[in-house]
């Protein structure tokens, strides 16, 4: 049970695999709430597609157990699992219709005729494809098709549904809007969700829950908010967002923010993990929209006088490059709103930050 | 192209359509010529050879003895060729391309020789000379086209289809029957008819494989030994309007499945 009461619906324990050399997954091990929408990001070939068939049965751990509703299922084959996958390519059967497709897996767990027409009939009506019953796949739209691979895995009422990047063959426009929707049906339906993407804007906007890999190992674990404001580490600062990083070394604390001199500059931020050890290197993140920019010198003692190289008029904000200093040039990106950019017309700016948005990282 | 050369190309075109189809068009019109010897003049027609042929009993239960070689050979070759393609096309393993070089080998050794061989082979077994050895010649034959054909289409069904399968609760028999088979169908279509052409067109395996009984082609050498006549022409244009037909509807069923596909 979680905070909220959800039970464990699949225990990934301690799972490691390997190909020849290569290590797919490194000692992972993650649960995956009732209900939930999980969504497995990171950069290509680092192991999320390997997970996912793992939980599908497609391919077996060297170590480590999977666990399904309580039951260990680490030996059982695909067909005996109850979980459904959305494959990448979707994978409909060429030689079918939309509605044989999706009564496909309600035959084989040998439900009746007419059961099945009916869960068709509303799997279709629920997925907006009510007048494609009778097309072939080929006959279908991205999107379309998209969604008849969604309605046949569904189909069966899995446990826990997996989608291996199921948007990365639909175009830029069609994916925001799909995105949505996906999200939509998996409230509705009330699933466990469990999504594999590499694009970080995606994973922002649909799930629940993100878990950041990297070479096989969890890098970070956390709501959407949590990673993009309170990154864990580097990596996850640099993959998820626009972000500054600032490198120095922790110099101390004061009143529970911890200084750190970059290049001969104070700056203020929190540390996640508790204190660092003074002297110790560190780096910290900062969003260019968490950087505050002022004409003049502000009331506290936290700000770094600066001058801006670069402007670029965006609509909805402009985004400036802050020269902090003169000799080594260290710039931070910030976000301002238009309105107000003529105010820094002779290109002297303050730049400052609330101490809890620089987040402080290990190493 | 210059005007002159195009002209030049298109006669040579059709110089060749007509030396491939005068032999096939004499051989047709010759049936119908009312005189036991073939050759010009042609002063009546009848339809009395195809007549004859037709109420040949000995013609029809060749014909049938032909076809129903030609079905079951075709039959065990899709069979065995398509279960050596599935064995030989996804999985590596040590010895795969001599085993796949051994598979091909009888598509290719020259026809008098395989005849011979199986013959000694089919006596060595103890197989009488007739059906049951001319069948399995054609098998044997038959089997690398077959399953050359099924490897090439098996090789672009992709993996997640089976995956698929699989995932929503197919075992791998089912997985197999349900979607790969269906994916191989237009390949299975052409390859069969491949095969039933060419059974039924064999004529030196049928011979050395043969007992007194003959097949369709043999009796077609039989009956010339004792005399050309124009009853030959007309099995023969049975037999060829029935093979036109048959490849016509592979060819275009197999490209109606492959749009499909
Ligand atoms: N069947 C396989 N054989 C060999 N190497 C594989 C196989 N599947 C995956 N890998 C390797 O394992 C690593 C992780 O792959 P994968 O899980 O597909 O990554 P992702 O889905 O995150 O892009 C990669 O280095 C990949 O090359
Ligand atoms: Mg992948």
């Amino acid at each position: 049970m979680d905070q909220q009461g959800r039970k464990a619906i699949v225990h990934i324990e301690n799972v490691s695999k390997s190909f020849g050399q290569t290590k797919a997954i490194d000692n992972l091990d993650m649960k995956i709430m009732a209900g939930e929408f999980v969504t497995f990001l990171g950069p290509s070939g680092c192991g999320k597609s390997t997970t996912l068939r793992i939980l599908g049965g497609f391919e077996s751990p060297d170590q480590g157990r999977v666990i399904l509703d309580g039951v260990d299922v680490t030996k059982q084959p695909p067909n005996k699992r109850d979980v459904n996958m959305v494959f990448q390519d979707y994978a409909l059967f060429p030689h079918m219709t939309v509605g044989e497709n999706i009564a496909f897996g309600l035959e084989l767990k040998g439900q009746q005729r007419g059961e099945i027409d009916r869960r068709v009939a509303s799997l279709l009506d629920f997925l907006q494809l009510s007048g494609f019953r009778d097309r072939t796949p080929d006959q279908l739209s991205g999107g379309q098709r998209q969604r008849v691979a969604l309605a046949r895995a569904l189909a069966p009422d899995p446990k826990l549904l997996l989608l291996d990047e199921p948007l990365g063959a639909l175009d830029a426009k069609l994916r925001g809007q799909v995105q949505v929707e996906l999200k939509d049906i998996q409230r509705r339906t009330g699933k466990t969700f469990f999504f594999v993407t590499h694009d970080q804007e995606e994973a922002l906007t649909m799930s629940d829950r993100i878990v950041v890999m990297n070479a096989g190992r969890v890098e970070q674990d956390g709501t959407p908010e949590d990673l993009y404001y309170r990154p864990a580490s580097r990596f996850v600062a640099e993959f998820i967002g626009e972000t500054n990083l600032l490198e120095g070394t922790v110099r101390g604390s004061d009143q529970g923010a911890v200084i750190i001199d970059w290049k001969g500059h104070s700056v203020y931020g929190s540390a996640n993990g508790g204190q660092p050890q003074t002297g110790s290197s560190v780096a910290a993140s900062i969003r260019p929209e968490n950087v505050i920019c002022l004409p003049q010198r502000p009331a506290n003692d936290r700000a770094l006088k600066g001058r801006i190289v670069n402007r670029v008029f965006k609509g909805s904000k402009t985004t400036v490059d802050v020269q902090v200093d003169e000799r080594d040039p260290l710039i931070i990106k910030a976000h301002v709103d238009p309105a107000v950019a003529h105010q820094f017309a002779d290109d002297t700016v303050w730049v400052t930050w609330d101490t809890n948005r620089l987040a402080v990282l290990a190493g | 192209m210059t005007k002159s050369t195009r002209i030049f190309m298109s006669v040579i075109y059709w110089a060749f359509v007509v030396y491939l189809f005068v032999p096939l068009v004499l051989m047709v019109v010759m049936g119908f010529k009312d005189s036991a010897f073939i050759g010009f003049p042609i002063q009546s027609w009848t339809l009395d050879w195809y007549k004859g042929v037709f109420q040949d009993t000995e013609v029809i239960n060749v014909f049938i003895y032909s076809m129903t070689i030609a079905i079951t050979s075709t039959l065990l070759s899709l069979v065995i060729g398509t279960w050596v393609a599935s064995f030989l096309g996804p999985y590596k393993f040590p010895g795969k391309v001599i085993i796949f070089a051994i598979t091909c080998l009888p598509a290719v050794i020259p026809g008098i020789i395989s005849a011979i061989s199986l013959r000694i082979y089919a006596r060595f077994l103890d197989i009488e000379p007739g059906m049951l050895a001319i069948i399995l010649g054609h098998t044997v034959h038959n089997v690398p086209f077959v399953a050359l054909v099924v490897m090439a289409r098996l090789a672009t069904l992709p993996k997640s289809h089976i995956e698929a399968a699989r995932d929503l609760g197919a075992d791998s028999l089912i997985a197999f029957f349900r979607v790969t088979l269906p994916y191989l169908r237009p390949a299975l279509i052409g390859a069969g008819i491949f095969c039933m052409l060419l059974s039924f067109d064999d004529f030196v395996r049928a011979f050395f494989l043969g007992s007194y009984q003959p097949t369709l082609p043999v009796l077609i050498f039989a009956k010339l030994r004792s005399g050309m006549s124009p009853e030959i022409n007309a099995i023969s244009t049975v037999v060829l309007v029935m093979t036109a037909i048959l490849g016509i509807w592979a060819e275009r069923s197999m490209r109606r499945m492959n749009k499909g596909a």
